[in-house]
């Protein structure tokens, strides 16, 4: 078979629409695909890092404590290839934003973020849903 | 996201098990003689040559890592952009490849062999050294970002994951090195058969992995990659990996077609692993 369908995508895909993400594990080793969750807070600081780019935010809880995040996202070479880069998040730092994660299973504030909406209204969204078939030896 | 299923590593082990009866040969793989290596001798009339005849490999291509195959939509003032990374380089497999060798799917191990790889398959994201940013080695890190090909030695540059890489590859007819110390990317030398440039590679470390499938090796590998230009003036880059300790015939990928590309090559960011710690399970995917 030279032609890998990836039907874990196609499956993850299909169960959370509009949740696409990347990581160099397989994200269901850490998080819970089935539960997006949306997130908003202060952005506190953008990590520029492999293998993903990382942000960490304050979310003010019904109690009224803060809580800081950490987002990891897809590498830094990808989102510069697509015409993102560091200072296009950097810029959110200390600003209000809202994200949509699908967050750690083991409960930990940590997250994959694939959705960032900032102040302005701009939006960057990851998308997979186009991707349905990877060629593959 | 690219997610493996368990059932692959099955697979995997059964065509070590299926391949790996067959005696090794430890003979350096033969120069194309098909008829695709004629379709590469017919092209040369509309080759780039540097001074000294050979055709000119220098210039930046494309990435040969991997890198997420999703889009990014964008949107600014209202406006919706859609952006998409181009993983050709990496995954295409074009099997008419004209100058392309014969290849196999899978390496063959030593039946005594074939248990350990399973293992660190199934286990990559425990056992794979790459995934905890360590140095892919050659051939793993693919074809070079850039090339710099000078009369008597040729430079490769890489952007991987890992950090930036360099290779500085002699072509003046001197031997390989006899003092280095073995490295994950070897030592290199260089030649041209025809309009191919073969680089030769020894004296590895025996930590990294050849392959993305748990494809261990020993510190007795040794690695040919070739490299050529098509027609439509792509480059072409395939390796073969020799390794008579743990091989039990040599091993040769299949060809990958690069195009070239413009883009600057940059500093790769500090690799920072966070998320083996957080792992509650053995599943992956490839890594590059």
């Amino acid at each position: 078979m030279k032609h890998r369908i990836y039907f874990a995508l196609l499956g993850v895909a299909m169960l959370v629409p509009g949740v696409a993400l990347w990581a160099h594990h397989s994200p269901s080793a850490i998080f819970d695909m089935k539960k997006p969750i949306t997130l908003t807070g202060v952005m506190t600081k953008v990590d520029w890092v492999n293998p993903h780019i990382v942000m960490f935010m304050d979310v003010k809880g019904a109690d009224g404590a803060v809580v800081n995040w950490k987002f990891e996202s897809n590498p830094p070479r990808w989102f510069t290839k697509v015409g993102v880069n560091r200072a296009d998040f950097a810029a959110a730092v200390g600003q209000s934003v809202t994200v949509e994660i699908v967050a750690a299973i083991d409960g930990s504030k940590y997250g994959y973020l694939h959705k960032i909406t900032f102040p302005n209204g701009n939006q960057f969204s990851l998308d997979e849903s186009q991707t349905k078939e990877e060629i593959h030896p | 996201m690219r997610l493996h299923l368990e059932n692959r590593a099955m697979t995997l082990a059964g065509v070590v098990l299926l391949t790996a009866t067959l005696a090794y040969t430890q003979a350096p793989a033969p120069v194309p003689t098909t008829k695709a290596a004629k379709a590469t001798t017919a092209s040369t009339v509309k080759m780039r040559r540097t001074a000294d005849g050979h055709p000119d490999l220098s210039g930046n291509w494309y990435f040969g890592i991997d890198l997420p195959h999703g889009d990014l939509v964008k949107v600014v003032d209202g406006k919706v952009t859609r952006s998409h990374f181009d993983q050709s380089a990496r995954h295409s497999i074009q099997n008419e490849v004209p100058g392309a060798l014969p290849w196999d799917k899978a390496p063959s191990y030593k039946p005594e062999y074939q248990e350990k790889v399973a293992y660190l398959f199934k286990n990559e994201s425990k056992t794979d050294p790459v995934f905890y940013c360590d140095k892919p080695g050659t051939p793993r890190i693919g074809s070079p970002r850039k090339i710099v090909q000078m009369p008597k030695e040729t430079i490769f540059l890489y952007e991987d994951i890992s950090g930036n890489t360099f290779r500085v590859i002699p072509t003046d007819g001197r031997p390989h090195r006899a003092d280095a110390n073995p490295s994950a990317f070897g030592d290199s030398i260089g030649r041209w058969e025809k309009d191919t440039f073969v680089v030769e590679t020894t004296n590895f470390l025996d930590d990294t992995w050849f392959g993305e499938n748990g494809y261990m090796h020993s510190d007795k590998m040794r690695v040919i990659e070739r490299l050529w230009l098509l027609p439509d003036g792509n480059l072409a880059y395939q390796a073969t990996v020799e390794d008579p300790a743990v091989l039990a015939k040599p091993w040769t990928n299949y060809a990958r077609v690069i195009p070239p590309n413009n883009d600057p090559i940059e500093e790769s960011p500090a690799c920072k692993e966070d998320d083996g710690q957080r792992l509650l399970n053995t599943d992956h995917h490839l890594q590059r």
